[in-house]
């Protein structure tokens, strides 16, 4: 069975904090991060 | 999606979508707002380009258009930097978050380090000349310029959702329930894009602040782990520095409780942030409002020296446990000469208010 996916859109405070407490507690999860600039988590 | 280096659109399939795109800086549409050197500065992309500009040199004159935080810490920096700064606001007073009485306090501070304060004024507009702002324009002067940072808030950056059919709320957030759901199954919504709740006023609010954020993105990422968590809502609380001066606000200000049509008794005090006869005891002015009658905490101001702004959490978290004035006076805080008067001065606030319920 293909994996389950979690797509976020958005890698700054809000969206990296949602990808990394999914990550924590479902390791399985796959989970792919989408940002417009060059740079995450710059304000959190 | 498209790669922004390659052009390549890819189809991303998902089983779960959170959505956290942030807020976008509101630009003006006015004449010559597209020209270069008009900055907003919301992501740490837009603060190193504007920072190139100033690095390349010549920049002499900078114009702010904004009083709230980014335009004040962007009034303080550039004054650093050692341009003539000027700061247009269209409000009576600087800090539209605080009642005007304690925002005075605060224009004051960006005066007495030398910004020229162009307050009831409105922008019209840019002059430019080859593509690059040379002026400001308001509706009583034009400003020479070469450099322009617009500070005049942010919008959720919803287009996206709102094309997916995702219900909005306030001012065009994306509507959550206390999961972070959207009303759309699998998608999730968290951040500066995304609604929020006034646990004062019970009404839904739209914040834009990183600490929101992050604890709506925890929220949302626990529920999408298997996990149950709910975010309950904020208090509106923020705190900022001006140059010396430290900001610091939390729950409803006179505006806000003059348009829910609740009854509010209110109290500004003077006190200092150490015991008052202790080496580099500073001003602190606080002001606490609170429901008639009932004596409900409603919110707080404070704007003094350093060790002033932190005092702010006290408040909020008596506005969390839903705390009146009366039951704030016995509060069983810390007091040694270093730290602060043996009446905190938030709680002096509080006994003032008392008084006049």
């Amino acid at each position: 069975m293909a994996k389950e996916r979690l797509v976020v859109i958005g890698g700054d405070a809000a969206g990296m904090s949602a990808a990394s407490q999914a990550k924590r507690r479902r390791p399985d999860l796959e989970i792919v991060v989408f940002e417009r600039s060059p740079h995450t988590s710059f304000s959190a | 999606m498209r790669d922004l280096r390659s052009g390549r659109v890819v189809w991303e399939p998902y089983d779960h979508l959170v959505i956290a795109t942030g807020a976008v800086p509101i630009c003006p549409d006015l004449p010559g707002s597209d020209a270069v050197a008009i900055c907003g500065v919301n992501t740490l992309q837009s603060g190193i380009e504007l920072r190139r500009i100033l690095d390349d040199g010549g920049a002499k004159k900078g114009v702010v258009v904004g009083g709230g935080y980014i335009g004040l810490e962007m009034a303080e920096a550039l004054v650093r930097r050692g341009l003539e700064v000027s700061l247009i606001d269209r409000s009576a007073e600087v800090m539209g978050t605080l009642d005007d009485d304690m925002g005075q306090l605060v224009s004051q501070a960006l005066r007495d380090f030398g910004v020229t304060l162009y307050l009831e004024e409105a922008l019209t507009g840019f002059d430019t000349a080859g593509g690059k702002v040379t002026g400001v324009v308001t509706d009583k002067r034009s400003l020479p310029v070469d450099i322009v940072v617009l500070g005049l808030g942010v919008r959720p950056n919803t287009a996206l959702a709102a094309a997916a059919g995702i219900p909005l709320g306030e001012k065009g957030s994306i509507r959550v329930n206390g999961r972070m759901e959207t009303g759309m199954a699998g998608v999730w919504a968290a951040g500066d894009c995304a609604e929020s709740f006034h646990l004062v006023s019970r009404r839904p609010f739209y914040i834009a602040l990183g600490t929101v954020a992050n604890r709506q993105g925890r929220v949302a990422g626990i529920n999408l782990g298997g996990g149950y968590a709910t975010f309950p809502g904020v208090v509106g609380t923020a705190v900022t520095k001006i140059c010396q001066v430290e900001v610091a606000r939390t729950g409803l200000q006179e505006k806000e409780l003059g348009m829910l049509g609740i009854e509010w008794a209110s109290a500004v005090i003077k006190s200092r942030t150490k015991a008052g006869y202790f080496p580099g005891a500073g001003e602190i002015t606080v002001k606490v409002l609170a429901e008639k009658g009932s004596g409900r905490l409603l919110g707080g101001q404070i704007v003094g020296m350093e060790g002033s702004a932190k005092r702010i959490d006290t408040l909020a978290t008596c506005l969390h446990a839903g705390l009146t004035v009366e039951e704030m006076i016995n509060l069983d805080l810390g007091y040694a000469p270093p730290f602060s008067p043996v009446w905190d001065p938030v709680v002096t606030a509080a006994r003032e208010v008392v008084k006049k319920l």
